[in-house]
């Protein structure tokens, strides 16, 4: 079962684990599972999500454009490149 | 022993070293890991064009953790640096042997507080939002913060004064009037609290850098108290589940398609993906990965993920009312001023332990500053009176 | 038994701001080299970040003024996850938990009456960039100049139950977010997209059947035979077992007039959204509020009924110019400065959309200043230019929307001269070089007068009242 969900997680972030790697994050999930019932005694129904810490708002931007940056220099480090755009193996749709 | 990623040669007798989080044009980034090795930015961070200006000169890039999530540095892909058995910080170490002035960090999980305190620097994480982000390599954007070292709290302040202030490529960056609070001459905070809670498991020494700094603080007609709150020590559980969510997401883009390393086989994309990551990241950065993934998956999001984002509120509300009695709050840094290679071997994920001492000031973005061995947490915008406080130690020759 | 097909759309519509959303690259892909308009945030590479893009929330929420929704005053951004080499960051920034705008309706009209449709949400979102497959046989080009390039998805309640009713659907967000000036939802252009959802249930039923979702429909002809294929597909599986039907994704084959179910990853669907740290909620004040409800169109049947109540059109002079709201701008503010609806109508209908049809033109890309039409409508009306010259002054007002016609008209030779002096020269050389045409127009053939005049229209450049022009060439003729 554990292994079954580390396997999903390793699909989904495209990572591949060693067993031994497995089984020092199975390791690390179960203390982290144990801490989660620390957070549990606090009663959060009622609070609401904090997702920034300072309570501003956006500014937004114009709609102005500026283009500073040339394609050469941001495929400079590039590992496959061919007329300007950057390549892949082939995705079949 | 490699301290600098890269350095640059200067006769500036102010001179900046930046850790290898903070993008510079011309020398690469790498954040530490095997990823980025070589990758060059085509911007520099606005922190770093700020200093510049303010007449400090670029002297090299201090070595970093992988994605600086790690104790002091140890991940780094160049390796970790150990001095008599004791792990060594590159960014503090450089600036302890002068090498530099000061040091420009990027504080993600604590690894620089925790350099401060065991090199005897004094270090400054501003409060969120008034230091911009922009050009910095993104991992935990919530609450990592630009910030500083340097041997003196002087010299914290005066690199704050100009570093801070509003800017317009970061949208979390707070309005210039807002930033200038923190430059703002303000006195000394009279009542501190000591939380009794956070003190739990640190060893003799930090107990002793304790002490004596509650008895500088006595001897200066500061008042102490001791306090207990079950609250701020459950900030590392917290800041774990959104420092790793936010890291899954931030180093996604680390792909092998754009930029950085890419796998020598492959044949098809998932391929080239999965075998590119997993060649060139480490292993602790692939649990962090691992573990945000799964705090935001569609069974755990609330139960783990939304549960973080409510505590973080909790966090927040707690320390304003231990605010409304006092002005700052005195805790650790870390457990112990030195660790071992041995402790490090044998506790793998140490750094997520460890930033019990650290996390509550990330998870809050409340300032954070370090001095004496010891860590005090202020309310938001006040950076330079807590600086106050540290100065009192150089008084003392301490 | 009956049945009946439930059918929900997910329309992806480009907003036509000048920059992306979040950075300030071009946000014009259509046709550019590749890769010219990226910048390193949308190459996913690390260190910028996110600036909300004004235009784009004064989009959205016109958008959703225009569909009748809630406008959510505090509206957020939310980050989704997954891998595909289109998306340079290997995530989309979108609205998850409060999008923009919520609770909409649309009418549309189909030949069974009128009808509602729920709008669910509007949500603002980045667009991912363009995969080229067919330069290299092993290889899969990309190209992030659509990269965030904004959008917003439309998505409705299940209300549809026709092609038809999905095609008045379409058109009319079309006519709506046009007139609004957010977009050109073109589907050519790949700047209206649209995913439909589709099951089918026994008519009456209160249960849904199994979805099928087929994504990335690219014209409204291949929709409506998706739909009818999917439909029948769908009753055969339940009435014949033809096969089990399974919640899936389908890729429509417009050339087979076939679907396909598309090979799905384990993983697909699991986006792991969370509100993104980076994007602060943006809030929508009573002043940004009320300036975006103030600049809405009126639509375009009110328009419709305006025109011909107001200002006494007929129902196919008002249908014709409320075909786009660049006609009925231009109409409206000739209309103003020369005062005569249908000589106005009568340039736009005859001359202006013609040159758009001739030009391949769409009525959205007329340019031409409505001042500046009415203007020209003046000089022409008023004797001072011919229409023949007017006409061709529009058209050199189609090539730059700068002109002044009355400069125009002086600087070209068009304007009509009162000079009788001139005029009289110019008939006399004229006659005097035919003068068959002459004894034949005094034999009584009309049609030889008619050739006289044509050539000292020539001469004259056309640049004569041609009233004038007539009295003084017969009374020469008369004199002779």
């Amino acid at each position: 079962m554990e292994r079954d969900m580390l396997r999903k997680l390793e699909l989904l972030n495209q990572l591949r684990l060693t067993e031994e790697q497995k089984d020092d994050i199975l390791a690390f999930f179960a203390d982290r599972e144990k801490e989660m019932e620390t957070l549990e005694k606090f009663d959060t129904s009622a609070t609401e999500r904090m997702v920034h810490v300072m309570p501003i708002t956006t500014v937004v931007r114009e709609d102005v454009v500026s283009q500073p940056f040339a394609r050469e220099d941001l495929q400079r480090g590039a590992p496959e490149t061919d007329e300007g755009y950057w390549c892949v193996p082939r995705v079949v749709e | 022993m490699k301290l600098f990623a890269t350095k640059i040669d200067t006769t500036s007798e102010r001179t900046m070293v930046v850790d290898d989080m903070i993008l510079t044009k011309d020398t690469p980034t790498t954040a530490g890991s095997k990823m980025l090795d070589g990758y060059v930015s085509l911007f520099e961070a606005e922190a770093l064009t700020r200093l510049k200006n303010a007449g400090y000169a670029l002297c090299g890039k201090a070595n970093v953790g992988e994605f600086a999530i790690d104790l002091l540095g140890e991940t780094s892909q160049n390796g970790k640096i150990v001095s008599g058995g004791k792990l060594i910080n590159a960014s503090a170490e450089i600036v302890s042997s002068g090498e530099a002035t000061i040091a420009i960090t990027l504080d993600v999980n604590g690894s620089v507080r925790r350099a401060a305190a065991q090199s005897g620097l004094v270090s400054i994480k501003p409060t969120y939002g008034t230091v911009s982000r922009y050009g910095t390599i993104p991992v935990a954007c919530s609450g990592e913060t630009v910030s500083v070292m340097a041997k003196s709290a002087d010299t914290c302040r005066e690199v704050l004064g100009a570093i801070a202030g509003h800017d317009d490529k970061d949208g979390t960056s707070l309005s210039e009037e807002l930033c200038a609070r923190v430059k703002q001459n303000e006195s000394a905070p009279r009542k501190v609290a000591l939380l009794k809670s956070m003190t739990v498991g640190v060893d003799g020494e930090v107990a002793e850098k304790l002490n004596a700094f509650i008895a500088l603080l006595t001897d200066n007609g500061v008042e102490v108290c001791e306090i207990d709150d079950e609250v701020i020590a459950t900030s590392r559980i917290a800041w774990n589940i959104l420092m790793s969510a936010e890291l899954c997401n931030n180093v996604s883009r680390y792909d092998g398609v754009k930029y950085g390393y890419r796998a020598q086989n492959f044949s098809n994309i998932d391929e080239l993906y999965t075998n590119s990551r997993t060649e060139a990241f480490g292993e602790l950065l692939k649990t962090a990965i691992i573990f945000g993934s799964e705090t935001l998956s569609t069974e755990n999001y609330m139960k783990v993920y939304d549960k973080a984002l409510r505590m973080r509120r909790v966090i927040v509300e707690a320390f304003a009312k231990i605010f409304e009695s006092f002005d700052a709050v005195l805790l650790p840094a870390c457990s112990t001023l030195a660790y071992t290679e041995e402790t490090v071997s044998a506790n793998k994920y140490l750094a997520f332990e460890e930033n019990l001492y650290t996390a509550p000031a990330s998870v809050s973005g409340l300032p954070a500053v370090v001095a004496g061995g010891v860590q005090l947490i202020g309310k938001a915008f006040s950076d330079s009176a807590l600086l106050e406080l540290a100065k009192l130690l150089e008084k003392e020759g301490k | 038994m009956k049945y009946e097909t439930v059918i929900g759309l997910e329309v992806h519509v480009e907003l036509a701001t000048k920059s992306k959303i979040f950075c300030s690259c071009s946000a014009h892909s259509y046709g550019a080299d590749p890769n010219a308009h990226v910048c390193p945030a949308c190459c996913g590479m690390p260190g910028m970040l996110p600036v909300v893009n004004k235009r784009v929330v004064d989009y959205g929420m016109k958008a959703g003024l225009m569909l009748n929704c809630h406008i959510n005053r505090t509206t957020t951004f939310d980050k989704k996850s997954y891998y595909y080499p289109d998306l340079p960051a290997a995530y989309q920034t979108t609205q998850w938990f409060a999008p923009v705008a919520v609770n909409g309706l649309v009418e549309i009209e189909t030949s069974k009456g009128k009808k509602g449709v729920r709008i669910k949400q509007i949500h603002m979102e980045e667009d991912a960039g363009k995969l080229v497959h067919d330069i290299r046989e092993d290889t899969t080009h990309v190209d992030f100049n659509r990269t965030s390039v904004p959008l917003i998805e439309i998505v409705s309640q299940p209300d549809l139950s026709s092609a038809e009713e999905v095609e008045a659907y379409l058109e009319r967000l079309k006519t709506l977010l046009r007139f609004a000036k957010v977009a050109e939802c073109e589907m050519a252009h790949g700047t209206m997209r649209c995913d439909v959802n589709l099951s089918v249930r026994p008519e009456g039923s209160d249960k849904l059947g199994v979805r099928a979702e087929m994504k990335n429909m690219n014209s409204i002809e291949a929709i409506k035979r998706a739909i009818e294929y999917e439909t029948a597909r769908h009753i055969d599986a339940i009435e014949n077992g033809t096969e089990v039907l399974r919640q899936e994704t389908r890729r429509w084959d417009d050339i087979k007039g076939k679907s396909y179910a598309m090979r799905t990853k384990e993983t697909a669907g699991d986006y792991r959204y969370f509100p993104d740290p980076n994007v602060m909620p943006v809030v929508i004040d009573d002043e940004w509020f009320d300036s975006i409800k103030a600049s809405l169109p009126e639509l375009p049947e009110v328009k419709r009924a305006r025109y011909t109540d107001e200002y006494g059109l007929s129902d196919y002079d008002a249908e014709q110019l409320t075909k786009s709201i660049a006609l009925c701008e231009c109409f409206e503010k000739a209309y103003e400065v020369c005062g005569n609806a249908k000589d106005v109508a009568n340039w736009i209908i005859s001359e202006a959309m013609s040159i758009l049809n001739v030009r391949k033109m769409t009525y959205d890309m007329l340019d031409v200043d409505g001042k500046a039409l009415g203007e020209l409508i003046n000089l022409v009306s008023g004797g001072k230019v011919s229409r023949v010259n007017g006409k061709k002054i529009l058209s050199a007002m189609f090539d730059d929307p700068h002109i002044d016609p009355a400069k125009y008209a002086e600087s070209n030779g068009y304007v009509v001269s009162n000079d009788t002096g001139l005029i009289e020269k110019v008939v006399a050389q004229v006659i005097a070089g035919d003068p068959k045409a002459v004894s034949d127009f005094k034999g009584g053939k009309e049609k030889a007068l008619m050739s006289l005049f044509g050539r000292c229209m020539k001469e004259l450049k056309g640049n004569c009242d041609p009233q004038v022009l007539r009295t003084i060439l017969i009374d020469a003729i008369n004199a002779l």
